[in-house]
């Protein structure tokens, strides 16, 4: 008897101490989850239900089933928002990778003035898309300073033929300095092991590189691949700017999220019910594209 | 010790006689507060109406009216504050989101309070106060009104030893002689928006209206408005170096321009040496022109409704609108007030002016301004503009 009252007492007490840990632990993501829940559960599933109605300025005007959902679906302007962001997310994310790979292997060198130039690459990051964009809409205007000094005539930004890229070459440039951040924690967690080996091997400092430095940082091209792929997709307020709200000329700046922000304000129209099924629709295609990245990119980086 | 005691006990005193005495000076006269909201047209036009309200708020004690500005995007903005249940009192409504807000119900009827103040409406021109009724209610009153003109830059009218155009040949001509006599070194001659506030002008005069807007006379309205940039006669202002057309004259990147009465202060502001002649639209078959008109609206969940009816109503009366009109900001939209000087060009208008809106406005405009940009690029043609144009107007 005094046998298994001396076991059963520690084991209690575990179980006690576990119940307890597991209490505060349960409080301490409470707090957490209450504002996820407040602030992105709770407008998501709202969301979910405006989507289904004809909903006005203000509120419901009655159930509208799936009208919505097959109005932006059918809609050729929502077709070629769709293929704006492909060719932008295309051209944007190898782009901002490559330059925030170079930004980084430029300040992990060993140069003089490594802070300032970590400081300096890292800036735009940080300065307000909006005066960034604003600053460059001048800068690349028809009678900018860029075609001043370069001798072109073109307004970069609001011609059709030339503002997707020129808003891939401006956010290529504005999210480089974080990335490099990114590749830069990663490149200081490679092993100088490897290195020394390569070194006694008498490799090419290409070579090391392409064999060595770049497959070793796989993680972290899975990891902003993804952040600053579903980032692209979430495009809105350079072309929001640079067309003046309207997705012009010829529709070439028209972009999903700019489609949903129309449908619930452009000109007052205050249709959510359809900017909520383009929404809903365009989160699962966000959610689809995440899917596939993981499953292709993602699988080899975990092997 | 004792002595800062006192100090602070006689100023506590104090300090509560003052409070006692102001809020019985406030129960005396009971003062609402009335909001007005806006997008601003510039200073002029702001300090200008910071003036009229100060004439209101003079006499009248028991209303205090303060006027916001709304910067940016004003119907976004305006969407965002009905939603909320917190819109103001009374603000501006541009007859193009009219009919959408009028729908929707965020714009409070004046029918009642105009029966009970016995307010009289027939000085409103019918055409304009047409764009803020429908069937009879009434949902607000024009503040003032523009259609567009045409204004040409006297340098080079004069280098081409030109004479105002009436008709499209003699616009095409005057064009076709300042480019080969170099009249306009820096840019075109004429300033052409892709926008269909622009184009729809041209529409109307070969006859054409938005309800056959795929027939031959609009298709020809169409090839003539994008024929000119393609002769190389005319350019869009981004292209020109500027944000509008006005911009293009000021900056001389273009010596023809049609825009409203807003260019005037804008051109004696920014660009007062560029001189200018201001002339009644072309014709070809007929007259054609648009009026853009704003009216003052009461919101239908204002909580002051009677005082915004008081300020309302006095800033589109006689008295408030004769004020209003003192700079030659805009044109009277009543018939008792008088235009200042200067302005013929734009009352010629006022018998071909089609109210600026149509229905499905905010979608059918996109689709009508993207595809006149993908005509001028070439990558539209203007029968698939008007057909797609046609389909986004029926909704």
């Amino acid at each position: 008897m005094s046998a298994v009252a001396s076991t059963s007492q520690p084991r209690s007490t575990m179980l006690g101490v576990r119940l307890r840990e597991a209490g505060w632990g349960y409080a301490f993501v409470l707090v957490p989850m209450a504002v996820f829940g407040l602030f992105f559960i709770y407008p998501f599933a709202y969301m979910l239900y405006i989507s289904f109605h004809n909903w006005g300025i203000l509120g419901s005007q009655g159930s509208a089933g799936w009208s919505n959902y097959s109005q932006v679906i059918h809609d050729p302007i929502f077709h070629t928002a769709l293929k704006n962001i492909a060719e932008y997310t295309i051209g944007v994310v190898p782009l901002e990778m490559a330059l925030g790979l170079s930004l980084a292997l430029i300040v992990n060198a060993k140069i003089h003035g490594k802070k300032f130039f970590r400081s300096a690459f890292y800036f735009p990051s940080i300065a307000s898309s909006v005066a960034i964009t604003t600053i460059a809409l001048y800068l690349f205007n028809y009678n900018g300073l860029f075609n001043h000094v370069f001798g072109f005539h073109r307004a970069w930004f609001t011609d059709a033929s030339t503002d997707t890229w020129a808003i891939v070459g401006l956010n290529a440039w504005t999210t480089s300095g974080t990335i490099m951040l990114w590749y830069l924690a990663a490149l200081q967690s490679i092993p100088t092991d490897v290195y020394e080996a390569a070194a006694l091997d008498n490799t090419s400092t290409w070579r090391t590189f392409w064999k060595i430095t770049f497959p070793l940082l796989r993680p972290a091209h899975f990891f902003v691949l993804v952040v600053f792929g579903v980032g692209a997709l979430k495009l809105f307020d350079q072309s929001y700017i640079a067309s003046g709200g309207t997705g012009g000329p010829n529709y070439s700046l028209y972009n999903p999220v700019l489609y949903i922000f129309r449908a619930a304000f452009a000109g007052g129209a205050g249709n959510f019910g359809l900017a909520a099924a383009a929404g809903v629709i365009y989160f699962l295609i966000i959610f689809a594209v995440t899917i596939v990245q993981r499953l292709t990119v993602g699988r080899r980086e975990a092997t | 010790m004792r002595k800062p005691l006192l100090v602070l006990l006689a100023l506590a005193a104090v300090v509560a006689l003052v409070a006692t005495a102001a809020s019985a000076g406030t129960h005396k006269a009971k003062v609402t507060n009335v909001t007005l909201a806006g997008w601003s047209s510039g200073p002029d036009e702001d300090q200008l109406l910071n003036q009229v309200i100060a004439k209101f708020n003079a006499t009248h004690k028991t209303i205090h009216a303060t006027f916001s500005v709304i910067n940016g995007d004003y119907a976004t903005a305006m969407t965002a504050r009905f939603a909320a249940h917190n819109p103001p009192d009374v603000f501006y409504v541009d007859s193009s989101v009219a009919p959408g807000w009028e729908a929707q119900g965020v714009v409070q009827p004046l029918n009642s309070y105009i029966t009970k103040s016995k307010y009289d409406t027939s000085k409103f021109y019918p055409s304009l106060l047409r764009a803020f009724t429908v069937g009879k209610t009434v949902y607000g009153f024009p503040k003032d009104w523009s259609p567009l003109a045409m204004e040409i830059s006297n340098a080079a009218m004069a280098k081409v030893h030109g004479k105002r155009p009436t008709t499209w040949a003699q616009l095409q001509a005057l064009a076709q002689s300042m480019a080969t006599q170099g009249a306009v070194p820096n840019g075109r001659p004429i300033c052409l928006s892709a926008d269909w506030a622009r184009f729809l002008p041209f529409v109307f005069q070969n006859g054409a209206s938005l309800g056959n807007i795929t027939s031959p006379a609009a298709t020809a309205a169409a090839n003539f408005y994008v024929g000119l940039i393609q002769k190389g006669l005319a350019q869009t202002p981004d292209k020109l170096g500027a944000g509008w057309c006005g911009e293009a004259l000021g900056k001389q990147t273009a010596a023809i321009a049609f825009e409203g009465n807003w260019l005037l202060p804008y051109m004696s502001s920014t660009y007062p040496q560029v001189k200018f002649g201001i002339y009644p639209m072309v014709k070809q078959k007929t007259g054609g022109n648009l009026g853009f008109t704003v009216s003052y609206s009461m919101a239908k969940d204002s909580k002051n409704k009677a005082a915004a009816w008081t300020l309302l109503s006095w800033l589109t009366s006689k008295t408030g609108q004769t004020l209003w009109m003192s700079k030659g900001l805009a044109l009277p939209s009543r018939s008792d007030v008088k235009a200042v000087g200067g302005r013929q060009a734009f009352l010629a208008a006022a018998p071909y002016a089609h109210g600026w809106g149509f229905p499905n406005f905010s979608t059918a405009y996109t689709i009508m301004n993207n595809d006149m940009s993908a005509v001028i690029t070439g990558s539209k043609t203007v029968e698939q503009m008007l057909a797609d144009a046609a389909n986004a107007l029926r909704g």
